[in-house]
């Protein structure tokens, strides 16, 4: 019946798809329920109130309400409270199929709670009644609508049903109970000892209903839920599914406690491992699971389960080999070396008939695959794409595109893989993942980057996806001229301006000038071939071809102004339009220059002043939100002035501080940056005072307090701008390398000249005026950068043990580890690895790694160790390792000092 | 012998035979709906009965006419949906308890509504006033002004005073039922 459900106006086929057309009309079999529709069902459901009831049709129109219910057909409250009271009139009948059908119906179709209760004295009726199949199903249907008080009253039979004799009744009672649980477990929990006796059935479902009630009832209560647990691992568990249930808690439990130190084996682990040698395979598969998603879980634990998970790989039921492998998948993740002894059965099942399973063993093998199988993996591999579908297949390519990252020398035989699928036929997204793939391996591997745009450039010569072939002609436009040879691609990308689209045309277009700008041995060649553009029958492919051929030919800033230095952000871009399209006035044409000229403070840097950065700054002065970190932009600032790009790279450019109240005369926020041997303070100024205007403003910073630091440069502002925010630069020079701290007190200087209100302008002399501003302090948290250690043992085992620095520190009452583990993150400001910054609820202990660079590009990693206690004080742990002595000193001295 | 006999003839002449009939039982709470009809499926009468919540379905043999009753609760939740449960019977039957004078007001206005819902036009009309075994019951005709039920022109409607507890009238209340079934 799957297949009907998916589709009620399609008629069945019998036989598959293999039957010969022939055959197909005569083995044309319809659905009991094709094309049937509600209002038809609705009429139907009359023969409800018949006074003969026929209890076979009613049956059929019932299973009809069902099924379009479980279709998703939804009934109006009028429609679905007629049903009900007609359903209501067929508990005169004493058929029980029917019977059963009408428990059924009431419980899917649960009319609203003032109507429902019509049916409860029948139902009290049924579940005394001497036949168990009435009883249990009007208990069932009883849970599922009676409420608090309700329960009160007919609590005692419920109660006695839990230990009935009959196992569907106690089963029903249970399941039941389960329901009610959320809302009235106090009742519930009155049941207690009867739920314990049924515990012990002997009916494999009683038994499995009754530990799930039992741990429901208790699931708010870690040390309840433990003894559960301790008590039912020693007492025999005779019900698979019962034992499985026991399992997910013992995990549960295991997963809550403390890990265990040193060699202490896991508590209940020996209990887990008794489990894989159970007879039922669910029982197996569980424990196995469990184990393997155990929290820290070392390779001696992990082996038992791996074994038995292998054992299944080579088992005749596809359900076991799916289980089996999706969890060595996960498992290779983590421990990729546990999973290797699997390697030889899961090959076996690339050929696996179930296309899932086949998907999860590649992505599996090629999680684990070491250097030397990669080649024989890809050969197998290769005949099974053809097979498989499109989502499928992004996961291989997704895993293909992992392990050349892993292994960069193997980039021919992976990179030659790639562009074998790539020229099968594919769907839009398998195509784009492939092409992503290719373009990652070029960024990370250079060796790669020829082969691949070659590649690549076969690629787009049969290419149906516009977006696909704009994206990978751009990146020949980027990357091609810098490449040995740049002439072997000028050929296909001409191609793409005679073959293809308009689209396609305009973008190969463009690629073809970038040749032309940046190989002047190729120009005269390029011009040639732009010039035939010139008679194209689309207007942009058109204008490109002129346009480029005046920068190639004429333009005064040379060729390269193909390729301009875009120094004005998009976004920066983005807001002047959009002010530009909101003024009523649109006679006047928009002009690029003069816009940042407003904000600009100098007219030498009027041009690389980006309105739009400063626009946002200020947006975010009102906002309270600061721009989240901007780096690149605020790089792009410095570099634009002259005697701040000379003194090197930024190291890191931390979030902007307000210095001035809201609502003040003059908003004042400063950036720091931090660079390899000096400091820079960037204070973004914005004047709100329309009647004057601030002239030759900058800020002075008092270094009483920080010693290390010496003034070296000051860049004024020679007007602070009303709208948008101008800038002042104070350069002050550190040691090289040194993480010098200090707090700094700074005071706003200017020149102010009132403006006449009745002429506009300005007077001609102004006066001096000092503004304080709030102290800006340095902490040793701007010194470190976060950085990405992907595997951080490794990293931590790398680095010279003699640097190691351990120390305990008590960090007081806090809410929470998590707490704990945010406020020292931010403290320290590093990158969390592995995921452990998130705390698991109610963990006792927890251990925070974290790496990061301090100012010198040199690498730090840190491991701290939490505890809580009741009292909810924290302790912690710290252990620093660092390419410097002096740096893992540093970092103690920033929590002691925090 | 002759027993078997006897019921094999029975449920001979009832295959052939037999009536059916179907009625709803209304009435305002503690008016005594289920206990007349236990007086009427079993001949018992319970002192202390607990209040029906929803419904009850009995079905009753008496001379040769099935009869199916709708016993439903009188609770003011339940009212509402009497209509539901009255479409199509061949009778109403409308319980009041003629001694409790206070909850007569509601009775009557609690009928007329239902009589005046279209889906029942026609269906004819039994009220029995029970408990005529209480010192201030009403009688049958005071019943019939107090419930206005002269004003009910558009059905067939009968009044009894009766009582499930010493089983007065019961029989006069039976034969109605079988007279008016199909």
């Amino acid at each position: 019946m799957a297949a009907t459900a998916q589709n009620t106006l399609e008629p069945l086929r019998a036989g598959g798809d293999k039957a010969k057309d022939e055959d197909m009309e005569e083995e044309l079999e319809y659905s009991p329920f094709y094309g049937i529709e509600k209002g038809a069902v609705l009429q139907e459901a009359r023969v409800f109130n018949e006074p003969h009831v026929d209890p076979r049709k009613c049956q059929q129109v019932i299973t009809k309400l069902l099924y379009l219910l479980t279709q998703g057909e939804s009934f109006t409250k009028s429609e679905a409270s007629d049903v009900f009271f007609s359903v209501t009139k067929l508990f005169q009948h004493k058929d029980v199929h029917l019977r059963r059908m009408v428990y059924l119906i009431i419980k899917e179709i649960i009319p609203s709670s003032d109507e429902v209760i019509i049916i409860t004295s029948s139902l009290m009726k049924d579940m005394n009644s001497t036949n168990d199949l009435y009883r249990s199903n009007a208990i069932r249907v009883l849970c599922r609508i009676i409420d608090s008080q309700m329960l009160l009253q007919i609590e005692r039979y419920l109660k006695q049903a839990v230990v009935d004799k009959s196992a569907v009744v106690a089963g029903a009672v249970l399941a039941g109970a389960i329901h009610l649980a959320g809302a009235n477990a106090e009742v519930i929990k009155r049941w207690s000892n009867e739920v314990q006796e049924a515990i012990n059935s002997r009916h494999p479902m009683v038994q499995f209903q009754a530990v799930a009630l039992m741990h429901g009832l208790r699931a708010n209560d870690r040390l309840a839920v433990s003894k559960l647990v301790t008590q039912l691992v020693r007492s025999n568990v005779r019900s698979p599914m019962a034992q499985c249930l026991l399992v997910r808690y013992v995990a549960q439990v295991i997963a809550e406690s403390q890990p265990g130190v040193g060699n202490e084996t896991r508590p209940f682990y020996d209990f887990l491992e008794s489990c894989l040698r159970h007879k039922s395979e669910v029982v197996i598969f569980e424990a196995a699971r469990a184990i393997c998603n155990m929290r820290d879980v070392t390779t001696r634990e992990l082996t038992p389960a791996v074994t038995v998970l292998q054992l299944f790989l080579s088992s005749s039921k596809p359900v076991l080999r799916f289980a089996a492998v999706r969890t060595l998948n996960k498992v290779a993740m983590s421990h990729p070396m546990a999973v290797t002894n699997c390697n030889i059965d899961m090959e076996s099942l690339i050929a696996d008939p179930n296309r899932s399973i086949a998907t999860l063993a590649i992505t599996t093998l090629l999680k684990t695959g070491n250097e030397s199988s990669i080649d024989r993996l890809l050969k197998q591999i290769g005949g099974f794409m053809s097979e498989i579908a499109d989502e499928f297949k992004v996961v291989v390519v997704e895993a293909i595109k992992a392990l050349c990252l892993k292994f960069p020398q193997k980039y021919r035989g992976l990179m030659n893989f790639l562009s074998n699928v790539l020229r099968e036929d594919g769907g839009f997204e398998y195509k784009k993942s492939i092409v992503d793939a290719i373009l990652q391996l070029i960024r990370e591997i250079p060796e790669a980057k020829e082969m691949g745009l070659a590649q690549l450039c076969e690629f787009i010569e049969d290419c149906e996806f516009n977006f696909l072939s704009v994206q990978i002609l751009h990146l020949l436009g980027e990357e091609g001229p810098k490449t040995k040879d740049p002439a072997r691609y000028i050929r296909y990308i001409y191609n793409r301006v005679i073959l293809e689209n308009a689209t396609v045309r305009a973008a190969a277009l463009s690629s073809l000038a970038r040749f032309g700008a940046h190989c002047p041995d190729l120009r005269d060649r390029v011009l040639q071939l732009v010039r035939r553009a010139l008679y194209d029958n689309d207007d942009e492919v058109r204008d490109r071809a002129t346009l480029y051929l005046y920068q190639l030919q004429r333009a005064p800033q040379g060729p390269e102004s193909v390729d301009p230095q875009w120094r004005i952000p998009a976004k920066g871009l983005e807001a002047a339009l959009t002010a530009y399209l909101e003024q009523t006035d649109t006679e006047q044409p928009f002009d690029l220059a003069s816009v940042p000229e407003v904000a600009a403070p100098s007219p030498a840097k009027a041009k690389a002043k980006p309105q739009g950065l400063a626009a946002a700054v200020a947006a975010g002065m009102s906002a309270a939100a600061a721009p989240v970190t901007q780096t690149d932009e605020y790089a792009e600032m410095l570099k634009a002035v002259p005697q701040l790009a000379a003194l090197g790279p930024v190291f890191k450019t931390c979030a902007p501080v307000q210095l001035t109240e809201e609502e003040t005369e003059y908003k004042v926020v400063c950036v720091r940056h931090v660079l390899e041997g000096h400091l820079v303070f960037q204070f973004n100024c914005t004047n709100t005072v329309k009647e004057q205007v601030l002239e030759d403003v900058s800020v002075t910073v008092d270094l009483a307090d920080a010693e290390e630091f010496s003034e070296e440069l000051v860049l004024p502002l020679e007007v602070m701008p009303q709208e948008g925010a101008g800038q002042t630069y104070v350069v002050l020079a550190r040691p090289p390398g040194s993480m010098a701290l200090g707090r700094f007190v700074n005071i706003l200087r200017f020149r102010v000249k009132e403006i006449d209100p009745a002429t506009g302008e300005a007077e001609e002399e102004g006066y001096e005026d000092e503004y304080q501003l709030e102290d800006t302090e340095v902490v040793a948290a701007d010194y470190i950068k976060p950085s990405f250690t992907p595997n951080f043992r490794a990293a931590w085992d790398a680095l010279p043990e003699e640097s190691e620095m351990v120390d305990d520190y008590g960090i007081g009452q806090r809410d929470s580890l998590q707490d704990a583990v945010e406020a020292v993150g931010r403290i320290l400001g590093m990158q969390s690895c592995e995921g452990t910054d998130a705390v698991p609820p109610n963990a006792r202990s927890h251990t925070l790694l974290l790496s990061g660079t301090v100012v010198g590009d040199v690498q730090v990693l840190v491991r701290l160790a939490f505890g809580i206690d009741a009292q909810r004080n924290v302790a912690m742990k710290l252990a620093v390792r660092s390419e410097s002595a002096e740096v893992s000193e540093a970092i103690h001295a920033i929590i002691q000092e925090a | 012998m002759s027993g078997w006999w006897q019921s094999l003839l029975d449920w001979l002449r009832s295959l052939f035979f037999h009536k059916e009939m179907e009625l709803s039982l209304i009435g305002l709470q503690n008016a005594g709906k289920t206990s007349l009809v236990n007086v009427l499926t079993t001949g018992q009468f319970h002192e202390d009965m607990i209040p029906t919540v929803g419904f009850n379905m009995r079905k009753v043999t008496r001379g040769g006419v099935v009869i199916k009753l709708w016993d439903l609760g009188g609770q003011t939740r339940f009212r509402s949906m009497w209509e539901r449960y009255c479409r199509g019977v061949q009778a109403i039957v409308f319980v009041v308890d003629s001694a409790d004078l206070d909850s007569l007001e509601a009775a009557k206005e609690e009928l007329h509504a239902l009589l005046a819902k279209p889906s029942l036009a026609g269906i004819p009309l039994l009220v029995l006033g029970n408990k005529n075994d209480l010192p201030e019951a009403l009688s049958a005709n005071e019943l019939i002004s107090r419930l206005d039920l002269r004003g009910v022109q558009d059905r067939e409607t009968c009044v009894y005073s009766i009582s499930c507890k010493r089983q007065s009238n019961i029989d006069v209340t039976l034969r109605w039922l079988q007279a008016h079934a199909k």
